[in-house]
């Protein structure tokens, strides 16, 4: 069955990007605002087309385009992760100067990119969808442009990033050369055959997996990341933290969903990306340990995640990979809301100092931002212990036992720097030289995406059953 | 009435309790104390439905509640038998006392305290009445969040040290207990095809005694540093002495009880042959902590931490019983759990009394303040004499059946635990000598109110059941036995239904591993929890 109003999810939100660099042109700049509001009604437009065409499989552009369950899925992941973060910004890119309709056009564009790459199966498909998503992220990191920070992140990440896909480029060229084929599932086969010049392939996927390995940030690839994290506007950050993650991870669970064979070749690349995942738990987290700014603490956080979402593509289990995607969503953008509501006029406030004392002074910012920050940690009852155990039992359930003893023990660790944060809001006095950190109470929008996201976080670590039955569904087509 | 499901209800309350003190204004202070005081007082009286409804002839779980959760084997799974009954009861007793101990006590932020406070309790009860792993985990961890907060915000000048300290100890634990729960549950499924948490349907499964030693050292691991056993017991002078009373009275007379509870109901239960293999070890590790935890006792300055090092000493003694594996060691133990809980939580309690009225707790500062406070001076000398263990109070019961246990397997063991008693008697007296008798050094004493009706509220029900559980222990000890002899029979019996061959069967298991080729990482043994869980070795 095909039918190319399938397409429309996909087309709406470039439609969208369009409509709104237009609309720019036109309006005034005290009425910027209504172009997040015609953003979000495209991205709801979309999110609804997606549920609309569930449960079809339909295909486009001779198969280069594949619009299944996990794809839809995936869509309305970013749509969601999309409209939150256009919540986050509308007060937010005001205050801070930087509100320029192309703002929404790149966030939107950025997601048609994600989409691209979660639906293809076709590598250099998935490179253009990249390619979108990127050079729409370099733009959005540098937003701020008066903030050196931000450009520096800009730059930073648009050097780091052309040298990723220069790699990701010379490594399609390679498998082509052996495999006569970009196509995800015949690279499969290719690799699981006895094929011929099997050297030639393994460095084209070496070189693959280091450009998305830059993407997700997976250590020792993810040098870029506290940087542009730090400089990005936080709503950007928020949303870097979890979009260009998702879809990097929907990729590499396309290409290892069945890669797993008996053959020498995949046993390597499954010790390869064992150690790499190894190495982001226990780096991401250690290096957290010394941070003093928040935002950076963040920053190294989501590097360790991107190491528990891989022992996820380790145990070869989509379920949990969804699920944790999902889970990290919600408890990731709503730990940035949290520190975007404590960001004033033309200065942020993300050193832990600034944090003493607003637990009990701002007990709903502080409430929420703690139940983030627990979830972030692993505890029960929320969304961070259940896509963590789900992760962890699939691995065990796959044999990984070690991996999983090294999982658990370096989300110990991150107990404790997630922790510090709640010792500096709830356990520390503000000391009397630093500006007290006022918090805006008048951002209902932010208040939204707060309490949205907690009702995420509980919903998903105390009844997650519906999800989990769309996940398994999505997931059990493929 | 028992068709009601009164576990939920009990376990759920003080949350409810809690959200609904979100709501309340923070101003009226005592508005939000009442409630509180209400929800705990409610929860304890229809715990005490459990007692009367409780069926003392069998041991299988009783006031069941099972109803599907989120598949695979997760289900919401309650039910309590003869050991739980008591810990559970303990818990509700003990609430409302802290709550009524942190009245004054407690000043700046009561609305928060009163929330964690409730929050505890509901984690606490979860604990003890579920029997389904997950859901058991769950509660586990999510009952040091609570605790976190009461040590790291209303606790002493060092709290912070001491409550990230009391997390990290125990989540290092845990999290390799949980490693070892997903070991034991692809066990499981891989024995029957079926994949269950349920704790009943595990204590069918009789692993490959090789397997059976990781999983144990996992979840001893956890357990151990929860109790806590010699070489973990670190973290709890330092939580004891900077908990604010309430929190200290809950560390020491429930939360060390989930880690005897857990060896009692997992770790013993589930792999039998790996305690035989490591009994020595253990053994030795009661004995230890017993001598080292009264020798430390004798030494303390602080009073607080002298009671929290005589903790360290009292549950190596409950943990030797537990060890001796017969029926007077493990209802000794048992019920020595509940006396130590009320003898130590009395004596936190105590302390907190004096000290809201001297902040400080050194001995030195104190001398002669029996005259001051006449009445306080009699509630001291009954919770203290129930600590050392007289005849006629509640610790000389459970202490002698405790030895009796242990005599029967060795007389050696049992020469060295009496040690427990006789250090015990040294440093309770003595410390008891120096703060209540002899003249009044400090000028500060002279000024000591004797204790206010409040007070005297909170702490007669203790003293009161100090002597009836000394007096009349069978009202007690009567319900525990069928489920302690089942127990027994279910360690020492290796009849299961389902028997694991472990050596041949490298096949990896998912729910597609028909369709799907072997890992490549997947190597020819069977799945072990790494050197890990291994120090207890050390």
């Amino acid at each position: 069955m095909n039918s190319p109003a399938a397409f429309l999810p996909l087309v709406t939100i470039v439609v969208g990007a369009l409509a709104v660099l237009l609309l720019e042109v036109t309006l005034k700049k005290e009425n910027k605002n209504y172009l997040g509001y015609i953003s979000l009604a495209f991205l709801a437009g979309s999110g609804g087309l997606c549920v609309r065409f569930w449960n079809g499989a339909y295909s486009f552009f001779n198969q280069s385009l594949y619009l299944d369950n996990l794809a839809l899925l995936f869509f309305l992941l970013f749509s969601l992760a999309g409209g939150l973060v256009i919540l986050l910004s509308l007060k937010y890119i005001a205050d801070q100067e930087a509100n320029h309709g192309e703002f929404y056009a790149l966030l939107l564009l950025a997601l048609s990119g994600m989409m691209v790459m979660a639906s293809s199966p076709d590598l250099l498909v998935i490179f253009l969808g990249l390619e979108v998503l990127s050079v729409s992220s370099y733009a959005l990191a540098g937003l701020r442009r008066k903030d050196t920070k931000s450009s520096e992140a800009a730059l930073k990440y648009f050097l780091l990033g052309s040298f990723a896909s220069a790699f990701l480029v010379l490594g399609l060229a390679f498998l082509y050369g052996a495999g006569r084929s970009l196509v995800i599932s015949n690279i499969i086969d290719y690799f699981q055959a006895d094929s011929a010049q099997k050297e030639l392939g393994l460095i084209g996927l070496a070189l693959v997996l280091i450009g998305f390995a830059f993407k997700i940030a997976l250590v020792p690839f993810h040098m870029w990341t506290p940087d542009v994290y730090e400089g990005a506007p936080t709503p950007i950050t928020a949303f870097f933290s979890v979009g260009p993650k998702a879809a990097g991870f929907s990729v590499l669970l396309r290409i290892f969903l069945d890669f797993w064979g008996a053959s020498a070749e995949t046993q390597l690349v499954f010790w390869v990306l064992w150690t790499l995942s190894v190495l982001t738990m226990i780096v991401g987290n250690l290096v957290a340990l010394r941070q003093t700014n928040v935002k950076r603490i963040l920053a190294y956080s989501s590097i360790a995640h991107a190491g528990y979402i891989l022992v996820a593509v380790l145990a070869g289990d989509q379920t949990s990979l969804v699920f944790y995607l999902a889970a990290y969503l919600f408890m990731n953008v709503g730990a940035f809301a949290a520190l975007i509501a404590m960001t004033r006029k033309g200065r942020e406030y993300a050193e832990l100092e600034d944090f003493s004392g607003i637990g009990f002074q701002y007990p709903w910012i502080g409430g929420t931002f703690s139940v983030f920050l627990i979830s972030l940690a692993g505890f029960p009852p929320t969304a961070g212990f259940l896509a963590k155990f789900y992760v962890f039992s699939a691995a065990v359930r796959a044999g990984l036992v070690p991996l999983v003893v090294i999982g658990v023990l370096a989300s110990l660790i991150s107990v404790f720097y997630y922790l510090r944060i709640i010792v500096y809001m709830y356990m520390r006095e503000p000391s009397p030289e630093r500006e007290a950190v006022l918090i805006d109470q008048e951002n209902p929008a932010l208040f939204l995406v707060l309490f949205f996201c907690l009702y995420g976080v509980l919903q998903l670590g105390i009844f997650p059953g519906n999800i989990l039955t769309i996940i398994r569904m999505a997931v059990s087509l493929l | 009435m028992t068709h009601w499901p009164l576990l939920s209800i009990i376990t759920f309350l003080p949350l409810a309790g809690a959200i609904l003190l979100i709501f309340l204004p923070s101003e009226k202070k005592n508005m939000l104390r009442g409630s509180a005081l209400f929800m705990t007082v409610i929860t304890f009286a229809i715990s005490l439905l459990l007692y009367f409804h409780f069926d003392a002839t069998t041991a299988a779980p009783q006031f069941e509640e099972k109803s599907a959760w989120l598949g695979y084997g997760i289900s919401y799974h309650l039910g309590i038998d003869g050991i739980s009954l008591y810990l559970v009861l303990l818990t509700t007793f003990l609430l409302p006392i802290a709550v009524l101990s942190s009245w004054t006590y407690i000043e700046k932020r009561i609305k928060e305290y009163l929330i964690f406070l409730l929050l505890l309790e509901t984690g606490i009860i979860g604990v003890f009445v579920s029997l389904n792993l997950f859901l058991f985990y769950v509660f586990w961890e999510a009952m040091l969040i609570p605790m976190y907060f009461l040590i790291g915000v209303w606790g002493g000048p060092r709290r912070i040290y001491a409550t990230l300290k009391f997390v990290l100890m125990t989540m290092f634990g845990s999290l390799l207990m949980l490693v070892a729960i997903f070991v034991l549950y692809v066990y499981y499924y891989r024995a029957t095809g079926i994949y269950s948490f349920n704790i009943l349907d595990h204590y069918q499964l009789l692993l490959n005694p090789g397997v059976q030693a990781w999983l144990f050292l996992a979840f001893a691991l956890a357990f151990a540093i929860k109790v806590p056993m010699f070489p973990f017991h670190t973290w709890l002078p330092d939580a004891h002495v900077e908990a604010p009373t309430a929190g200290s009275v809950l560390l020491a007379a429930v939360l060390l009880k989930m880690g005897t509870y857990g060896f009692l109901r997992f770790a013993l239960p589930l792999f039998p042959d790996a305690v035989d293999r490591f009994l020595p070890l253990l053994v030795g590790l009661s004995l230890i902590g017993i001598i080292y935890g009264g020798l430390m006792a004798l030494i303390q300055k602080d009073v607080k931490s002298l009671v929290a090092y005589s903790s360290v000493s009292h549950m190596g003694l409950i943990m030797l019983a537990v060890f001796a594996l017969n029926v007077e060691g493990i209802e000794g133990a048992i019920y020595q759990m509940l006396n130590h809980g009320l003898s130590t939580g009395a004596l936190f309690l105590i302390v907190g009394i004096l000290y809201e009225r001297a902040h400080t707790r050194l001995i030195k500062d104190f001398g002669g303040v029996s005259r001051q406070m006449p009445v306080f001076a009699a509630f001291f000398l009954v919770c203290m004499l129930s600590s050392v263990g007289l005849p006629g109070l509640n610790g000389f019961v459970g202490e002698v059946l405790c030895l009796f246990g242990v005599f029967r397997v060795s007389p050696l063991q049992a020469v060295f635990a009496v040690t427990t008693v006789i250090l015990a008697a040294a440093y309770l007296l003595w410390m008891y000598q120096r703060v209540m008798h002899g003249p009044i050094t400090n000028e500060k004493v002279k000024t000591f109110k004797d204790m206010n009706r409040r007070e005297i509220i909170y702490l007669v029900p203790i003293v009161v059941m100090m002597f009836w559980m000394g007096i009349y222990p069978q009202t007690f000890l009567r319900k525990m036995d069928t489920s302690v002899v089942h127990l027994l029979n279910h360690i020492k019996s290796r009849e299961r239904v389902f028997v694991q061959k472990t050596a041949d069967e490298p096949a990896r298991i998912t729910d597609r591993a028909e369709e799907k080729p072997a890992l490549p990482g997947e190597s020819a043994n069977p799945p072990k929890p790494e050197a890990k869980g291994g120090n207890l070795d050390e």
